[in-house]
């Protein structure tokens, strides 16, 4: 009867860690610890079974595991952080053991280097701007960062920046630009005037940025649009008419809860009209 | 030790200037001895016995200096170093020497960082263009109330001062050795250095909790994760290492 003593022994919740090939495409949640692979042979139904050393290689190779977003190692197995469903990607050129990692849905932004975001400039103080970009801190973006900065040609209070961040970490304030390694604005600097401006969630924004993404293909063959998205979860649209921009800002934030059959539905609804 | 028999405060009149002579702390006007600080009432006489009896008459005249120092303000030892040095004639109806009445702090004076100290200090912000700091030790003495100091980004390292990255060098929560340049402003914080090979980070923990191993003058590596960090290291002598 060694089962229940090793299974006690496993963890203080008295419920074993769990391998993780048997718990993808469920739920899981922060706390959770997981087996790789290789350990599920070694832990066996009992836990406690000796077994002989095996001479060849085999037994002793490590598959390498690549850790996604919100898991994180933890000895020799992989600690749940966010909630969400498991996700594994098999390798594609087969040296690895592929990548697992947790989908889960989140609204509030942590600004990461590299990401291009939409802010709103809120105040000017010194030589740089404080631009709010949904993190915990504004943003500064220094007057010179933009292409052909003169005095005359400088955002006011108030104006829609697209840039990206050159610093962003948990122990200093988020420092970005509109221009990119050479000089070049490359799209970012002021949006124009007019337009609207709504928060989605970051899920959806990456579901909109993948490439030959649908949902962008039939709003573009609906009405003509600018659309810019930022990564912070924020997007601006500006149509012909305000009624056609009100119209794309609810099916773009609607296109998060909707299968693609009634996506199609209310897209053929609209072309009627 | 006995307790001090009463402690005055700023222009609490102690004494009459026939009763005692006055001592640091202390002023006089219109024949009476006044407290200009706030402290405890000491009397003491020549030969180093003090004795805190309000009104005693001593044998002696005698000045006694006592220091002045304001603990909670760095500034105090600085400017508060004043010492009254009065004597009276004794007139000889009045064969009692007067004791001399001063008032002193009950803390010992301040240890101060001065300038050219070698201070151990923690990281408490950093900014893009310095870190601040908040000052625990000054050579090995600890001190009872940290002083705040500002590493700026031109005085982390002696070459290449333009190209350094504060975010490369510390990060909040390291333990850094420093040395004082300047004492700052009357507002301003003590302004340090790091700018030589014995000046640095020592102690510094990674992203995942444990304490990291220096590799290099400029890089820390975790020993459970085996992460690499970018620090400014300080080269400690290996007779202060303890392993």
């Amino acid at each position: 009867m060694a089962e229940p003593a090793s299974v006690a022994a496993e963890s203080l919740a008295g419920s074993r860690a769990r391998a993780a090939r048997t718990v993808l495409g469920q739920v899981v949640l922060p706390g959770e610890e997981l087996l790789l692979p290789e350990q599920e042979d070694a832990e066996g139904p009992g836990g406690a079974v000796e077994r002989p050393l095996s001479l060849n290689a085999r037994a002793c190779s490590r598959v390498r595991v690549v850790c996604g977003p919100g898991l994180r190692r933890c000895g020799d197995r992989l600690l749940v952080t966010k909630c969400g469903r498991l996700r594994h990607k098999e390798p594609g050129s087969g040296s690895g053991g592929g990548v697992y990692w947790v989908d889960s849905q989140q609204k509030r932004y942590v600004p990461v280097k590299g990401d291009h975001v939409i802010g709103i400039v809120t105040a000017k103080s010194g030589d740089i701007f404080k631009v709010d970009v949904g993190g915990s801190e504004p943003a500064s973006l220094s007057y010179l960062s933009f292409e052909g900065a003169t005095k005359r040609n400088r955002p006011n209070v108030g104006d829609l920046i697209y840039g990206q961040f050159v610093v962003a970490n948990k122990d200093m304030e988020p420092e970005m630009v509109c221009i990119d390694s050479c000089g070049r604005a490359n799209g970012m600097g002021v949006i124009g005037q007019d337009g609207l401006l709504f928060k989605v969630t970051l899920g959806l924004i990456r579901k909109l940025l993948a490439p030959d993404c649908e949902i962008i293909q039939e709003v573009g063959k609906l009405y003509p649009l600018e659309i810019v998205f930022g990564m912070n979860g924020r997007i601006w649209v500006k149509a012909k008419t305000i009624q056609q921009t009100l119209i794309l800002a609810n099916i773009l934030e609607a296109c998060e809860h909707m299968t693609s059959d009634q996506r199609k539905q209310i897209f053929s609804r609209l072309a009627e009209s | 030790m006995a307790p001090p028999v009463r402690y005055c405060i700023p222009g609490e009149r102690l004494c009459n200037l026939e009763e005692g002579s006055p001592g640091s702390g202390t002023y006089t006007r219109h024949g009476y001895i006044f407290s200009s600080l706030a402290g405890c009432l000491m009397k003491s006489s020549e030969n180093g016995a003090p004795y805190r009896r309000c009104g005693a008459l001593s044998h002696h005249t005698l000045v006694v200096l006592i220091s002045l120092g304001c603990a909670a303000d760095p500034r105090g030892g600085k400017l508060g170093q004043k010492q009254m040095r009065t004597q009276y004639p004794i007139p000889a109806q009045l064969s009692p020497a007067l004791p001399v009445v001063s008032v002193v702090r009950e803390t010992e004076s301040q240890l101060l960082p001065d300038v050219g100290a070698i201070v151990t200090c923690k990281v408490s912000s950093i900014n893009s263009r310095f870190a601040k700091v908040h000052i625990l030790y000054v050579g090995s003495m600890p001190l009872k109330n940290s002083f705040r100091g500002t590493i700026r980004k031109e005085d982390v390292r002696a070459t290449e001062k333009d190209k350094v990255e504060i975010y490369k060098s510390f990060r909040p929560g390291d333990i850094v050795l420093a040395k004082v340049i300047s004492l700052g402003d009357a507002q301003s914080n003590y302004l340090l250095t790091t700018a030589e090979n014995e000046l640095g980070v020592v102690v510094a923990h990674s992203e995942s909790g444990i304490q990291m191993v220096p590799i290099s003058w400029c890089e820390m590596q975790c020993p459970k994760t085996h992460t690499k960090e970018f620090r400014k290291v300080a080269r400690v002598q290996p007779e202060f290492l303890q392993t």
